[in-house]
């Protein structure tokens, strides 16, 4: 290699940073899968789906209130909501007759939704790219120690801890937060007191997604988008969860701050071997613990 | 017995599947018109190029089919890879053994460009043409009497990126890009080129990225903290809006010149509306707008028409792929493939974009760039190129003695 | 054993089968039996990983690395140096079986969920060597029209010596489930507890299992090289590997033929209805369910009912519940 970066303060603060901001995606992203993965016992492929769905949503939202500022952050809000709905008819509808059978088949179910939705996304979307802007006052950037840094990475950066916050209240101060996760660890118990078990379902599986379909919002402004996102997040999102700790969120957020750490680090250190560095991260963690950096549900 | 029951009702199943698309299976006996067989992706990232491909070739088939071709039409039926070699593969065999196609079109997955063209194309001596990937294999070490090329490959553009970039100023060089073949190629071809005609520039660094990386703020950051002249840009379909988009949120093309292949391609800036960076370097074989010929207007102007947008050069290539089909045939009077073959040798055509021709010696069409500088357009509402500086494609093809060469013959 | 299996009633109904497969390229048309040679190449794919999965309940997710080591070992030893050609063929599921062994030496330790992604990691780390050592591998590009011996190298002839090596394979795993080997692998599978309290090395076993998985799932590759004369680094990403997973669950994963269903279905449908429409993953998402829903005595009602019987039937046996 020729020559190499220069590994001024600003880069390594702007490598940290931007680290950071990916893994907040990460974070919200793959918390949904795990909250799924708890308490419903089953890997969501669909879960990619979601995401990209969530993504198409945010664009076409955004397109419809003028493409603006006031677009994208209703699309912030709604999009979300269509991606939840969409979960919550495909639960409701097949999904949840199917919580009787082995659990590898809800895995099937799962792969087939992933294909049903990756296609449906094209043909209502089209192949074309979609690209929207940050609204108007996170475009641009901020310079730290004389490095560009984006605005809406910042924004990112704030969110993602909010989200996080979020869902640990929401699951350990209200009752519904609490039922599921009495729920993940165990569910013949919640139903033995006279829960409604398959509404426990609905509900974690409506609220991963959501989740999913919010990251997609998310991301939306800052790459471009297009069909095909579905398979390239759903392999990080399963690393993450399984380095993480199955099922719990705060792993989630380990998970992802591995990934994107290193991730952001490699890439000043070593440029040449990005390609590498997520798949040597897992190896490297699941090699020291095993089951995981925290303790997983199950 | 359950097992045995389950095992013969899925195997009737089975068998019965097969057999209907045994009996579906097209007639070959009428007197067929002319059969293209058409491979690409429609699906995933790289899809948008497939379809602009498609389009350009359907509006080409339309006027053609007013004429005919000896007679006959020319018809087509398309294959989705879905970015798939394996799948390529598949549908390839499928389309010359099952379908009887005459020719075979496509794609814009270079591995599957290369397998169609090793395993199918030359084996069953069925004529391919490759009309958006870029590899120079294609027509270069791996090419041979049964491929053709209707695109520009990573030798052709890498060489006029180098041969532009070597009349600026700039010394110091980083290059950055998509992880894989094209990427590469781009980069070594627009390095050597340009090292050769300016000798005293110094490559200070390399980044390169997965592909479809959705993050490359990171890497503009490291290669902005090295402080470079220039950056060269050795990015794919896939990663082109995300690269542009990276660029105008940072503000990296006021700090450094940057040089992108088909940063100036419609495709790209479109989608990327008013947004787009401004002064970003960039060559391709096509634009809408350049030159200003009246065949070009037509084109436009029919592609307007036909599928709401102007056209980008996928559409272009497919386009000429069409032409070069019909006028090949009409010249060998026959449809015979090696008639057809020895007819599309040294055939010029036609085009938007004036004359070209399908260099002999190769089988690669023979294709202008065009180097230009993105500035947005207001009125249009999208950027374009400007300050275009055309560079004749024999100035920037190997020369036959080197593909020759290549190939080890 | 041999003459056990001999006796069974789906031997005869297998015999038959593989007649008229044999008899098949004198009336098929070339394209469908080149077609069968790709089925018969996913079947064999399919099988090696269902040792795995529905004989061993390991959670092999990303087998297809086994499948990409075998076929790039034949193909680069076939197009890049003058090796006799059978030595090419010997070395491709021997050097899949060897990364067998190392990458399941790691992942043993792990249990379920986790060796499966710690599988999938490693393995994406070795298609990330065949994507990028481009000078060596031919990178994403791959390596096309690698020369195969002229006695295989025809459509009919690879497709024989395809079916061939897929027979022989076939009845090399039947005889390995059915052996005291096999055996244990399936009482591990449902009950490792009990299996390490009777002494038995559940790991050592569950390893041998994978190497024999492997080395058949580079068999596979092998007859892919002949099949289709290219390798790329596709052959060695998850999602393949997912994709015969898949084969093998829609087929029936505690059967010993599911996942030739599996992979048969899979291909057939991917190819025939890929020429009317590109939405045929749409399709096949939509006959998934539809068999999750309306097959329920099919290929997975069943075999869960078949697990339980042999669950009480066991217990019956005398064991103190």
């Amino acid at each position: 290699m020729e020559g190499g970066p220069a590994i001024t303060l600003a880069a390594l603060s702007i490598t940290f940073l931007v680290g950071l901001s990916r893994a907040m995606i990460l974070f919200i992203v793959t918390s949904g899968l795990s909250f799924v993965l708890g308490v419903l016992r089953v890997p969501n492929l669909a879960h990619g789906s979601l995401y990209m769905i969530g993504a198409f949503a945010a664009y076409s939202i955004t397109m419809l209130f003028g493409g603006g500022s006031v677009g994208f952050w209703l699309a912030l809000i709604l999009a979300p909501l269509v991606v939840a709905l969409i979960s919550l008819v495909a639960e409701r509808s097949l999904f949840c007759h199917l919580y009787q059978r082995e659990h590898l088949m809800l895995l099937l179910f799962t792969f087939a939704l992933m294909l049903i939705l990756g296609d449906l996304t094209k043909m209502v979307w089209g192949a074309d790219y979609r690209s929207i802007m940050p609204p108007t006052i996170l475009q641009g950037s901020v310079s730290i120690f004389g490095s560009p840094f984006p605005k809406y990475n910042l924004f990112l950066l704030i969110i993602g801890p909010l989200v996080a916050i979020g869902l640990w209240l929401f699951s350990s101060k209200t009752k519904i937060g609490k039922i599921a996760r009495a729920a993940a660890v165990d569910m013949e118990m919640v139903g033995a007191i006279g829960i409604n078990v398959s509404w426990v379902f609905a509900f974690a599986f409506v609220l991963g997604c959501f989740l999913a379909g919010l990251g997609g919002a998310l991301v939306s402004p800052t790459i471009s988008v297009t069909i095909g996102m579905d398979h390239n997040i759903i392999i990080e999102a399963f690393l993450i969860v399984t380095i993480g700790g199955l099922g719990n969120m705060w792993g989630a957020m380990v998970g992802s701050l591995i990934f994107g750490i290193t991730q952001s680090f490699g890439v000043l250190l070593w440029p040449q071997f990005a390609i590498v560095f997520p798949y040597l991260a897992v190896v490297i963690v699941l090699t020291l613990k095993p089951t995981g950096m925290l303790k997983s549900v199950w | 017995m359950m097992k045995k029951n389950t095992f013969i009702v899925s195997l009737t199943l089975l068998v019965g599947f097969f057999t209907i698309s045994l009996i579906l299976m097209p007639a070959t006996a009428q007197a067929k018109n002319i059969k293209v067989g058409v491979i690409d992706c429609y699906s995933g990232p790289a899809a948008v190029f497939g379809a602009d491909a498609l389009n350009g070739f359907k509006l080409a088939l339309k006027d053609i089919n007013q004429q005919g071709v000896l007679g006959k039409k020319i018809e087509f039926t398309t294959r989705d890879s879905k970015f798939k070699v394996d799948l390529a593969l598949n549908f390839a065999k499928e389309l010359v053994l099952r379908e009887d196609v005459d020719i075979l079109v496509g794609t814009i997955n270079s591995g599957a460009a290369l397998a169609i063209s090793a395993a199918v194309a030359k084996r069953e001596k069925v004529p391919f043409i490759a009309w958006i990937s870029k590899s120079e294999n294609i027509t270069g070490k791996k090419g041979h009497r049964y491929v053709f090329s209707a695109g520009e490959n990573t030798a052709m553009a890498g060489k006029s990126g180098g041969v532009a970039l070597a009349t600026k100023p700039y010394v110091k060089y980083w290059i950055a890009g998509d992880d894989y073949e094209y990427g590469h190629a781009i980069a070594d071809a627009a390095w050597r080129n340009l090292k050769a005609r300016k000798p005293e520039v110094q490559l200070i660094g390399k980044s390169w990225w997965k592909v479809g990386e959705p993050d490359l703020i990171p890497y503009i950051t490291s290669i902005l903290a090295a402080k470079p002249d220039a950056v060269i840009f050795a990015t794919g379909g896939g990663s082109m809006v995300n690269i542009m988009k990276t660029i105008k949120t940072t503000g990296m093309a006021d700090k450094v010149g940057i040089y992108i292949h088909s940063a100036t391609d419609h495709a790209v800036l479109n989608p990327l509306g008013i947004n787009a960076p401004e002064g970003v370097m960039g060559t391709i074989d096509y634009h809408f707008y350049f030159p200003e010929l009246s065949a070009n207007k037509r084109f436009v102007s029919a592609y307007k028409a036909a599928y709401g947008q102007p056209p980008g050069f996928p559409a272009f290539q497919g386009y000429i792929t069409a032409h070069f089909i019909a006028e090949a045939y009409r010249k060998a009077g026959s449809l015979d493939k090696e008639k057809f073959i020895d007819a599309l040798e040294g055939l010029q055509i036609q085009s938007p974009a004036g004359r070209i021709e399908m260099r002999a010696c190769d089988h690669q069409a023979i294709l202008p760039m065009y180097f230009g500088v993105t500035k947005v357009s207001p009125e249009q509402g999208f950027a374009i190129a400007t300050d275009i500086y055309t560079l004749r494609g024999v100035e920037v093809m190997p020369s036959c003695k080197e593909i020759m060469e290549a190939r080890g013959q | 054993m041999f003459g056990e299996m001999i006796r069974q009633k789906s031997f005869g109904v297998s015999v038959a089968i593989f007649v008229i497969l044999l008899l098949a390229p004198s009336f098929l048309p070339r394209f469908y039996i080149y077609f069968l040679a790709v089925i018969f190449v996913t079947a064999l794919l399919a099988m090696s990983l269902n040792l795995c999965v529905g004989h061993g309940m390991l959670f092999q997710f990303h087998h297809g690395v086994f499948y990409g080591v075998g076929a790039y070992t034949t193909g680069l030893l076939l197009a890049k140096t003058s090796l006799p050609w059978w030595l090419a063929f010997v070395a491709g599921p021997l050097a899949a079986a060897f990364a067998g062994l190392l990458i399941g030496m790691f992942c043993i330790r792990l249990s379920r969920l986790y060796f499966g992604m710690l599988q999938i990691s490693l393995g994406s780390l070795i298609w990330a060597i065949a994507f990028r050592w481009y000078d060596l591998t031919g990178g994403d590009d791959g390596i096309h029209g690698i020369p195969i011996p002229d006695f295989i190298a025809s459509t009919t002839s690879s497709y024989y010596f395809v079916l061939m090596v897929l027979g022989i394979c076939l009845i090399l795993l039947y005889l390995i489930l059915k052996s005291p080997f096999g055996s244990t692998l399936q009482a591990i599978r449902d009950n490792p507890e009990r299996c390490a309290a009777v002494g038995i090395n559940v790991r050592r076993h569950q390893l041998k299992a994978i190497v024999i998985a492997t080395f058949f799932g580079g068999v596979a590759g092998v007859l892919f090289v002949v099949v289709e004369g290219s390798i790329f680094p596709d052959l060695l990403f998850w999602t393949l590997s997912l994709e015969i997973f898949i084969m093998c669950l829609l087929g029936g994963w505690f059967t010993f033929a599911g996942p030739i269903l599996g992979a048969a279905f899979i291909v057939s449908l991917r190819t025939f209805v890929g020429t009317y429409t590109e939405y045929w993953t749409l399709i096949l998402g939509i006959i998934l369910i539809l068999l999750i829903f309306f097959l329920p005595e099919g290929v997975m009602g069943y075999n869960y009912r078949k697990l339980f019987r042999s669950r009480t039937q066991y217990s019956a046996e005398g064991q103190t519940e």
